[in-house]
């Protein structure tokens, strides 16, 4: 049995080791490229949303090398994400008659990993724990990694590469609690002890897959290190799988915030959305990007909200939807200009101040 | 000059022609007005509610969110109140789809502070969210029971099947209510397959029963309109000559959905076409495409 699943930003290596805790082999797809995108579009029904196409072309990467069960987040409500699976496997079914696809619905993360894996995999319900506090360990690594990262590229950002690509070696071989926390201090170490401050500060919010799929968002969060703005994230496949457990208790912060402007969900990450946006405006960034997949329902109407909500708090607001002729050189262009207003706009106004 | 809401004779409730007015429309005008408000329905759709809600929403929502922007836009500087249930989730978990839930939150920052969002939220119960709403506008609970016991018969739903006369070429149009309601959506399709001498079957002349069934995929769509859709297909499919679905360009729900009845459509041999509609489309290109849709089925009708 070749376990497999598609990439899903820096997580994707903690999702590897969570599988290898189980006893089973992984084998991974090449990471999301061109080809993987054309691959998933040729199969893909023609108005559907960016993840499926890129989710899709990377599994069925895996079964050409050779994987036979696979596993795809689901969770059937109210977003088009939760019925990925259903359509997915269908098309991979007709592709492979002999592979498995297994839904992992969102909605009831502890059944999935207490019961529907150890039964899969034919290990006992110990090592399940085991493998989620690992998971949990090694995510909230990969989380504060990804956060040194975003602080460190506006000050260097050949060695913020450096450091995530280490970093994410480090963290995926990791063994146990304690090494983790040596891994962590290790990382921590590298980091200077004086930081350029950086041109300007820029919070992102939207979609989970966007946000954590650097081929998906076409590397956004580089770009913007580029540009020497520190990009600020409060998603993070970590905080996801807390929240997922019930267990994240800055969601109750984000939630109450949202609560201002949202009645009920509209699915999807849109309480995540609403509330980051407001706790980024109340941190005081200078700006914040609302970046979803082209016509995401839930993002789109919480669209208007963060605009609201841009304006309510005086910061500026900037949304983007990608999709698979989302060109990078277009985005860089948009990008450039919209981090040369916001630190524009902080001069103009820490001049009127003094 | 206009008077403050207090002085006038009575507050006025207004409700957008659009979305779930197409369904529920009657019920609430009859409820609201047993509360003892003026009803206020918007006027019919035309261009210029399209344009109007076109600036209010995001430009890559479906058709049917940007069409009932623009009735909210005519509705909010004359009324007092707008009343636009939320529909989250219906009997056994089915989920509105993610736009129709956000719309009262749209609304709430569009609106001036003269006119109040009513937004009664409808989880699993229809009945007891509109007296909760009937409390809040009238603080008087006789009223409102009164109101319900007399607008309830408005919310009677259909028992009988359509009939299938052996001679007539019959074709399924698939697609919301809220799309085949609106005259300006439908209006050309309906003549264009009208002139065309078929016979139309849409969703809305099928009872219940058939429209909640959760035999073969329904069972795993759990999107409210999009499993009555798909049943109606499925009922129709074997019973009509030929089937077109009308989707709203963005419509997510619609994208899935529509793809499985293509997949069906095509095993089971009969005539299917698939009309995107948006904000563009214009008259000239759905009659091309209905013509040649009607003449394909006029032709599996001989072949069969």
């Amino acid at each position: 049995m070749k376990v497999s699943f598609p990439y899903f930003g820096t997580g994707t290596v903690a999702f590897k080791a969570f599988f290898e805790d189980f006893g089973a082999e992984v084998v991974l797809p090449p990471p999301p490229t061109r080809r993987t995108l054309e691959i998933g579009v040729r199969h893909s029904p023609e108005q559907i949303c960016l993840p499926f196409k890129i989710t899709l072309g990377n599994l069925i990467e895996s079964l050409e090398l050779g994987a036979d069960t696979l596993f795809m987040a689901a969770g059937t409500r109210k977003c088009r994400f939760g019925y990925y699976h259903l359509v997915q496997e269908r098309v991979l079914r007709e592709l492979n008659p002999g592979c498995r696809l297994f839904g992992l619905s969102q909605y009831s993360a502890f059944d999935f990993v207490f019961r529907r894996l150890p039964s899969v995999f034919g290990t006992p319900q110990l090592r399940a724990a085991r493998a989620l506090r690992m998971l949990l360990a090694r995510s909230s690594l990969i989380h504060d990694l990804d956060n040194m990262v975003r602080r460190l590229r506006p000050h260097d950002l050949s060695a913020a590469e450096a450091l995530a690509r280490d970093g994410l070696k480090l963290a995926g071989a990791t063994q146990g609690g304690g090494d983790v926390a040596r891994v962590r201090r290790e990382l921590r170490s590298r980091m200077p002890s004086e930081l350029r401050p950086p041109k300007a500060r820029i919070g992102i919010v939207g979609e989970v897959y966007l946000m954590l799929e650097p081929f998906a968002n076409a590397e956004i969060e580089k770009e913007l290190g580029r540009l020497n703005a520190h990009v600020l994230v409060e998603r993070s496949l970590y905080r996801h799988i807390r929240r997922l457990l019930n267990s994240d208790p800055a969601y109750l912060r984000t939630a109450r915030y949202a609560a201002r402007y949202i009645g009920e969900s509209p699915g999807g990450e849109v309480i995540n959305t609403v509330g980051e946006a407001i706790h980024f405006a109340r941190q005081g960034v200078d700006g914040i990007l609302h970046i979803f997949p082209f016509t995401c329902m839930p993002e789109n109407m919480a669209l208007e909200i963060v605009q609201k909500i841009g304006d309510d708090y005086q910061v500026p607001v900037m949304s983007l939807s990608f999709d698979e002729h989302t060109s990078k050189t277009g985005l860089v262009t948009r990008l450039e200009a919209f981090v040369d207003m916001v630190a524009r706009r902080k001069t103009a106004r820490r001049s009127k101040v003094a | 000059m206009e008077l403050p809401h207090y002085n006038r004779a009575m507050s006025v409730v207004g409700i957008p022609r659009a979305l779930l007015y197409h369904r529920y429309g009657r019920f609430w005008q009859a409820y609201l007005a047993g509360l003892g408000f003026e009803v206020k329905v918007s006027s019919r759709t035309t261009k210029r509610t399209l344009e109007d809600g076109l600036g209010k929403v995001s430009s890559e929502v479906c058709l049917p969110i940007k069409i009932v922007a623009g009735h909210i836009e005519e509705l909010k500087d004359s009324v007092d109140y707008l009343f636009l249930p939320r529909l989250v989730w219906m009997r056994d978990q089915l989920y509105a789809c993610p736009k129709m839930i956000g719309i009262p939150d749209l609304a709430r920052i569009n609106v001036p502070k003269s006119c109040k969002v009513i937004a009664p939220m409808i989880k699993g119960d229809f009945v007891l969210p509109h007296l909760r709403a009937g409390m809040e506008l009238t603080h008087n609970p006789i009223r409102v029971w009164n109101a319900w016991l007399k607008a309830r018969h408005e919310l009677k739903v259909r028992t009988e099947l359509p009939d299938f006369p052996p001679d007539v070429r019959k074709v399924a149009l698939v697609s919301h209510f809220y799309n085949l309601g609106d005259q300006y959506v439908a209006q050309d399709i309906l003549d264009t397959l009208t002139e065309a001498g078929l016979r139309i079957y849409s969703k809305e002349d099928l009872p219940a029963t058939v429209l909640a069934g959760d035999e073969g995929l329904a069972g795993s769509i759990r999107w409210v309109y999009e499993r009555e859709l798909y049943n109606a297909f499925r009922f129709y499919s074997d019973k009509v000559d030929g089937i077109c679905a009308v989707v709203s360009f963005g419509c997510g729900p619609d994208s899935l959905v529509t793809e499985l009845m293509r997949q069906e459509a095509r095993s089971m041999k009969v005539p299917f076409t698939q009309l995107v509609i948006d904000e563009h489309t214009g008259k000239a290109g759905i009659v091309t495409r209905l013509e040649a849709f009607a003449e394909l089925v006029r032709k599996h009708k001989t072949a069969g």
